[in-house]
């Protein structure tokens, strides 16, 4: 029988879901809201594929209605955790007015605890994510990487410091996947004479990965190691461009650690300080883009309007918005875990984003996030879409004065 | 794999059947806290109206019971199995409008399109539906609000109940045939635009059916212009505040029509429970001082001069019998003007639900009177929670009329029933109390209109129904669904 220790934490969570189903399918013109679920259209659509069917199940597992099972555990991994379920749940869109019942309940914090309860039941995680668990238990990276190939993005002959009152946060997917924003970050960061550290060799994978998918063993060792070494680097302030690691260290880090002694920001509120303080220009190009506001740094963290006014502060740039923006925004369908276990939902989620930005009209999709921008590549790719899809440091970097 | 599964994988393909354990126990449960959970064998959700078919005919051959289940939101048991067993249809992945007819001002939709998403393209053309279905229209669909006369969810006391504006359906009769009803009962016929003709409204046959009619796969509904202007206040009202707000909805009535396009009266208890005053969580901050309770309306008309005219009349005769208006601003305690201009209509539910905390659920009871008895029942159901104090204590369940709403010409929806918890101990006490105030209900003459398990069978049980009355019911589902396959056990049918 398993012990379900995680779900019983959140018993009087679970229980205050009264069951209406916004969550399915909500819209609300008067909030921009058009749909909740990204899943949902790309899966067998039972109720279990969605919030409030897994929030049943959750019940069912703590009244012992349900066993676990390796069925249950591959529907309830095919969530990319976006939060916008939890949006619509505790949207009144008035300050004045609150919903109670839903905001008492964290959908998200629900299905990451029932994940960790069925890995601890042996029915999860995907098999994949076992895969990149024992790769990062050896290499601290989930990209089956060799540890020290995190930095072979740094120029040849460029050193960082080790110890700064900024220190950069490199994550893995940049490293690893896309170099080159690793490299646009220096050359920003070079061209508004700022200077930073990189933790390398001592920076591990945050944990996100196995946060959002059940493995929290892992997840709280990667935590304190990397803690540590940021207390021990004298970081007042560490940048992170991941949006994925930006949400782990602002808030799980916290809530697992304890309260921080440095500032976690995000690369795109560092470049829009940097604009405002005046110490970056940018050259005039005629380009409509829309902007796809990733789940971590938005609907997680609040962060919306800087990523906007960054892009409208290069010259002769026209921002056109998608019809789902900010608390509202479509998944790209990455996240969760989803991207590795369900490489194939992961695309079809993002094809129906590449869609919407089609839509506006615009030549190109930015993100800040390098997980969405390569999961809204592959789904361009798929559906041989014009648009360009790019992260906003990447453009910044070309235009660069 | 049993033979009934396969025949359902070639009816809906394999992906849309289920017999997993986690699947069946998702749809084992409705939205109230005390049913007990009754299993499915199977759960499918067909894609279009033939595959709805030949499901129904499956089930015919094999003697399956089937409910039929749009977004799951009955809160009367309506849309789960009463027994063990058989199949529910989950009918959400049919949610297409399939045409918005101007000339006819109709929109012609698949049933298992949320009320939100349809009124969402409708007014970005300038359109609404009138009555906008149940209050929890962001989720509930055309097809189940239609099967149960759902109000509620806006624009009730304007258009009356959603079934009122229903102009022709597709409906997937037991036997696995597919009819027709209204302008296109008539292969003749260009486009669904009338309901009445043709002999008789065999529409009317499968609306407020709860499902044991027919299976609605399409519905064409009225849809109205949305007026240019509008106007919505919130006032607090004087005790005795049941008959002064009975009074000002009748004088409103005795007026005409006034372009009331919805009004609710919340009692000072429930304004308390909103305002933290019996659990310290507030719904309406700026109620968090009124103690006395709450009456609103929103109205809508073509011109500004008619809106003005028409508020001037209304409000005369709210003041008239002790209404105070707030200020004009949601900020001020106006959730009129949240109802209307953010679709609060939509969401209300969701505060009220949520007035005792986490947890707590409704055991509805909501009902029509007429105008004029509402007070007596409003007071009639004080009465039955004294006599039932002591199992009320035992379950920690409140109850009591949390809203009344204004719905069509005469009418008051009032929104009774307990608060209880959502925890398994405590569901057969639920039950039983849920069933007495029902049953109380009816034999005060309470109209039950969203009737699923609970009330249909408090009606038989009461026997509400003349004899005469429940035999014809009977032999129009025998002669429909001789095998009795659809929804069976709902009216002891």
């Amino acid at each position: 029988m398993a012990e379900l220790k995680n779900l019983k934490k959140l018993y009087d969570m679970v229980y205050s879901c009264s069951g209406i189903g916004d969550c399915r399918r909500a819209f609300k013109l008067s909030a921009g809201r058009y749909g909740v679920c990204p899943v949902l259209d790309h899966s067998p659509a039972f109720d279990p594929y969605y919030a409030r069917g897994k929030v049943r199940i959750a019940k069912g597992l703590l009244e012992r209605k349900v066993a676990p099972s390796e069925p249950l555990a591959r529907a309830m991994y095919q969530c990319t955790t976006c939060g916008s379920c939890k949006s619509i749940c505790h949207q009144s869109a008035c300050e004045y007015i609150q919903l109670p019942t839903s905001l008492f309940l964290d959908h998200m914090k629900v299905f990451e605890a029932m994940r960790a309860d069925l890995v601890e039941a042996g029915v999860a995680p995907m098999p994949r994510h076992r895969e990149i668990l024992e790769w990062t238990k050896k290499e601290h990276n989930p990209y089956m990487e060799k540890h020290e190939d995190r930095i072979k993005w740094l120029p040849k002959g460029k050193t960082l410091p080790r110890k700064a009152k900024v220190v950069f946060f490199m994550g893995c997917t940049e490293p690893y996947r896309q170099p080159e924003l690793c490299q646009a970050f220096l050359s920003i960061m070079e061209a508004a004479h700022q200077n930073f550290a990189t933790l390398h060799p001592q920076e591990w994978c945050c944990g996100s990965v196995f946060l959002r998918t059940g493995m929290w063993d892992l997840a709280e060792e990667l935590a304190k190691h990397n803690l540590e070494t940021l207390k021990n680097s004298g970081a007042k302030e560490v940048v992170t461009h991941c949006a994925g690691c930006y949400r782990t260290l602002k808030l799980d880090y916290p809530e697992l650690l304890g309260e921080l002694p440095f500032e976690v920001v995000n690369t795109i509120e560092v470049v829009r300080d940097l604009i405002n303080d005046g110490k970056l220009k940018f050259k005039k190009t005629e380009l409509r883009v829309t902007y796809h506001d990733p789940c971590h740094l938005g609907r997680h963290a609040g962060v919306y309007d800087a990523p906007r006014e960054v892009i409208k502060a290069i010259p002769g740039v026209e921002l056109v918005e998608m019809r789902r923006i900010k608390d509202a925004s479509w998944c790209c369908g990455a996240g969760g875990g989803v991207k590795s276990a369900f490489p194939d939902l992961a695309v079809e989620i993002a094809k129906d984003r590449i869609s919407e930005a089609e839509e506006t009209g615009a030549e190109c999709l930015l993100s800040t996030c390098p997980f969405c921008a390569r999961n809204l590549k592959d789904a361009a790719q798929a559906t041989e879409s014009k648009i360009r899809v790019y992260d906003i440091l990447e453009l910044l970097q070309k235009q660069l004065k | 794999m049993s033979r009934v599964y396969r025949a359902l994988e070639d009816a809906v393909g394999p992906e849309h059947v289920s017999d997993q354990d986690f699947v069946l126990y998702s749809y084992s449960r409705g939205m109230d806290g005390a049913l007990p959970e009754k299993r499915p064998d199977f759960v499918v959700n067909p894609g279009t109206t033939e595959e709805v078919a030949e499901v129904v005919r499956i089930a015919n051959r094999y003697k399956i019971p089937i409910v039929p289940r749009g977004g799951g939101c009955c809160l009367m048991g309506g849309s789960k199995p009463i027994e063990i067993g058989g199949i529910v249809m989950d009918l959400t992945r049919m949610h297409k409008i399939l045409g918005i007819d101007e000339n006819t001002l109709t929109v012609t939709v698949e049933a298992g399109i949320t009320w939100a998403e349809l009124n969402t393209k409708l007014n970005e053309m300038g359109y609404y539906t009138g009555n906008l279905g149940p209050g929890s229209g962001m989720s509930a669909v055309v097809g189940g609000g239609l099967s149960h006369h759902s109000v509620g969810g806006g624009g009730g006391a304007k258009y009356g109940t959603c079934t009122e504006q229903c102009v022709a359906l597709e409906v997937v009769l037991p036997n696995g045939d597919t009819v027709s009803t209204g302008s296109n009962a008539s292969v003749y016929t260009k486009e669904p635009f009338c309901r009445f003709g043709f002999g008789p409204d065999l529409t009317a046959l499968f609306l407020g059916d709860n499902g044991i009619m027919g299976i609605k796969t399409k519905a064409t509904l009225n849809i109205y212009p949305k007026p240019e202007y509008h106007e919505g206040k919130t006032f607090t009202v004087e005790e005795p505040s049941p008959e002064n707000a009975t009074k000002m909805w009748l004088g409103w009535r005795k007026r005409g029509d006034l372009g009331i396009y919805d009004s609710q009266f919340l009692p000072q208890i429930m304004v308390e429970g909103m305002t933290g005053k019996l659990t310290g969580i507030t719904v309406v901050k700026p109620w968090e001082e009124i103690e006395k309770a709450i009456f609103w309306y929103t109205m809508e008309a073509d011109t500004p001069e008619q809106l003005e005219a028409n508020v001037k009349i209304v409000d005369k005769i709210v003041k008239e019998n002790g209404g105070e208006a707030l200020g004009p601003e949601i900020k001020d305690g106006n959730i009129a003007k949240w109802h209307y201009e953010e679709q609060g209509h939509w969401q209300n539910w969701h505060a009220l639900w949520g007035g005792l905390g986490p947890g707590s659920i409704p055991c509805s009871t909501e009902h029509h009177v007429p105008i004029h008895r509402f007070p007596y029942i409003y007071h009639k159901l004080d009465e039955w929670g004294h006599v039932h104090g002591e199992e009320l204590t035992e379950a920690v369940a409140i109850p009591g009329v949390s809203t009344a709403i204004l719905c069509g010409r005469t009418t008051v929806e009032v929104d009774s029933g307990i608060v209880v918890w959502d925890k398994p101990e405590l569901r057969e006490v639920n039950r039983k109390l849920w069933i007495s105030q029902i049953q109380f209900l009816i034999k005060e003459g309470a109209m039950p209109y969203m009737v699923g398990e609970v009330a249909s069978r408090a009606l038989i049980d009461t026997g509400a129904f003349t004899g005469t009355y429940y035999e014809f019911l009977k032999s129009v589902k025998d002669a429909l669904d001789p095998n009795n396959i659809l929804s069976p056990g709902k009216f002891y049918l």
